[in-house]
């Protein structure tokens, strides 16, 4: 089981030039700590105008500062939104690439195709094309990053013969991978060879069908690379604290904060009435009332949700673990609904507390596993310079 | 989070009064439902809704016309502009103005269910390929819309969110969740223009829809159900919600 932290960067009202950069500082310092009690990877969304939910626009940057200020946790760059009209693919290649060298072989890219009208209409994309787009995307990259010239003739991106630089560091390049928030995404992901990252919360059984179902797909994949990256990972939130009436408290009003400001998204479909756009689906709306044997009924928690004491989220995760999940990534916080303090109390309690439970000693010094390898006499992020 | 921020006293000079509940759902056979989404400039985002509601960002319009063969209270057309927002964790649309070409149907919509309707010129007309919305009452001419190039979409592909009027119900000023859902055999979506909207009759001077989003247009019934919950408009819904007897 491998533990990530998820980040919107969510900024609460009033908007202040201050407080925007406490969010961003309280993110960095909240990775550094990650780093050095093991969890395996950061991840950053890419979003546009959603004020107040997220102003993650620019997340190559935020990570590109993470991975100078960390040396074992994972960067993930997730997701990239694969419509043309916000990204080019080259350049999605060239950062990427950029990124997985500056990180020393850490880089994890994640791809998406944008759900609100809010940002889609901001750039004037047509969200009929943006699952097409997508798929160009996801099947152009691996080419930029492996081979030296290539030409491209597709729906959304016309080129002659170029060499696409720098090339990542990892081999034959980083994993790819799909956010998954409709039902059937994680099919997509799975007949392309692409990892499952869940960024919706889903029920106990509806998690263990998706992912027996991916699982079963990908065995007959058609990978877009030569990289078949077969995991499944989710999306949760955490606030872990000796007292489970705290947790419970304290992390319930992050949940409700976060589902709130997620609601109030102007989501394609209401404005946008389109084949290409049907679920909803978010973190917040599928949160399940536990009911039954459930250790979180009788705490009055949602089903599956990581906040608790620690022997709480240790139940929690196994019951995650059991069904194929191979890893979680924690949204800490929402717009200052947990203090940064308590953030990094939480993550040092999950770390001492429930961590050693799925983790060895040796696989918590060892390198994050992954799908690729770094080339032969290349050190990787210890050979960087680490900047505390 | 944001909120409304309008007079809440101001919004209620407008208001329509329910004088009891309905208790039957009521249905609208061979219908048609003209449904655009235009977004608003800044100043219209929170200025015009209560606080119990939450805007959407971008502020947007939508702007709802059914055309009506069959109903309780004969044929009748309804135009209905609404303020996209929120209603606790809910994508709803606040009713701002209604105009219904028949009396009888007014009346009803507003007895009902609190549509805030004025008698008046209502016209939706449906071409092969387009659809044309009117509005004039007296010499003026309210609203005028234009829509071309029909496409189809599934019947399932289109999303109509529950309109929130503002009304004198038995429960005090409140405002009431009105689930009308158009149950469509065959929808389209179009290119629209909106070539007059006389914004002060709409509701409000500020309401500004300067960038058309989409149109659709259906063909099917529209159940309007019983009301269920209403909500204070003082109040956000996590706090405010009441449920109708």
């Amino acid at each position: 089981m491998k533990f990530g932290i998820f980040f919107e960067l969510s900024v609460p009202r009033p908007f202040t030039k201050a407080g925007e950069y406490r969010v961003y500082t309280d993110a960095l310092e909240q990775c550094r700590v990650a780093d050095e009690v093991g969890f395996d990877h950061v991840w950053a969304v890419e979003h546009h105008f959603l004020e107040e939910y997220s102003h993650c626009s620019a997340p190559e940057v935020f990570l590109t500062a993470v991975a100078a200020q960390t040396r074992r946790i994972r960067v993930g760059h997730g997701a990239v939104v694969c419509v043309p009209e916000m990204n080019n693919p080259i350049r999605v290649a060239e950062r990427a690439a950029a990124l997985d060298l500056v990180s020393g072989g850490r880089l994890e890219l994640g791809t998406a195709r944008s759900s609100t009208w809010t940002e889609l209409g901001g750039f004037g994309a047509d969200p009929d094309q943006t699952k097409a787009t997508w798929d160009e995307f996801i099947r152009v990259i691996p080419r930029f990053w492996t081979e030296e010239a290539v030409e491209w003739r597709g729906g959304c991106l016309s080129m002659p013969e170029r060499n696409v630089l720098p090339k990542p560091l990892q081999v034959p390049h980083p994993p790819l991978w799909v956010t998954v928030t409709s039902p059937g995404t994680e099919l997509d992901a799975a007949e392309r060879g692409l990892g499952c990252l869940g960024v919706s919360a889903v029920s106990y059984a509806e998690q263990e069908r998706r992912t027996a179902e991916y699982h079963r797909r990908i065995q007959s994949c058609e990978p877009v690379s030569s990289v078949v990256n077969d995991q499944v990972h989710t999306q949760n939130y955490l606030f872990c604290h000796e007292d489970a009436a705290v947790a419970a408290r304290v992390g319930l009003a992050m949940v409700a904060r976060f589902n709130t400001l997620n609601a109030h998204l102007y989501w394609t479909r209401e404005a946008y009435p389109t084949w290409a756009y049907h679920a909803l689906g978010n973190i917040g709306q599928a949160l399940r009332q536990a009911s039954g044997d459930d250790p979180s009924a009788a705490k009055g928690l949602p089903e599956g949700v990581g906040i608790g004491d620690p022997d709480h989220l240790v139940r929690v995760i196994e019951r995650w673990d059991s069904m194929g999940v191979a890893g979680i990534n924690f949204v800490l916080d929402t717009a200052g609904a947990i203090p940064h303090e308590m953030v990094l109390d939480s993550l040092r309690l999950f770390a001492r507390e429930v961590m050693p439970r799925f983790r060895t000693r040796e696989q918590l010094a060892a390198p994050v596993e992954a799908p690729t390898r770094l080339p032969d006499g290349v050190r990787g992020p210890s050979g960087f310079a680490v900047v505390r | 989070m944001l909120a409304g921020t309008a007079d809440v006293a101001a919004l209620a000079a407008g208001a329509a009064t329910v004088v009891a509940w309905p208790s039957e759902p009521v249905t609208l056979t061979d219908t048609r439902t003209f449904h655009l989404v235009a977004e608003l400039r800044r100043p219209a985002r929170e200025a015009l809704l209560p606080p119990g509601l939450s805007p959407t960002e971008p502020a947007a319009l939508s702007i709802q016309a059914w055309k009506v063969a069959g109903s309780p209270w004969g044929p009748f057309t309804l135009v209905v502009t609404r303020l996209s927002c929120r209603s606790g964790v809910r994508a709803r649309g606040m009713a701002t103005a209604a105009v219904c070409s028949s009396a009888t149907a007014a009346a009803a919509l507003a007895a009902g269910w609190g549509y805030p309707c004025r008698v008046g010129a209502a016209r939706l007309d449906v071409r092969y390929d387009g659809c044309t919305v009117t509005v004039t009452e007296g010499d003026q001419v309210r609203l005028a819309i234009e829509a071309v190039h029909p496409r189809p979409l599934g019947p399932d592909d289109v999303q109509y969110t529950a309109t929130m009027t503002l009304a004198h119900t038995p429960q005090g000023l409140r405002l009431v969740q009105v689930e009308a859902e158009p149950c469509n055999e065959r929808v389209e979506r179009l290119e629209a223009r909106i070539e007059r909207f006389d914004a002060p009759a709409w509701g409000d001077a500020r309401l500004d829809p300067y960038h058309v989003v989409a149109a659709t247009l259906g063909t099917g019934t529209i159940t309007i159900a019983p009301v269920r919950y209403v909500c204070r408009p003082d109040v956000d819904a996590f706090a405010g919600t009441e449920r109708v007897a």
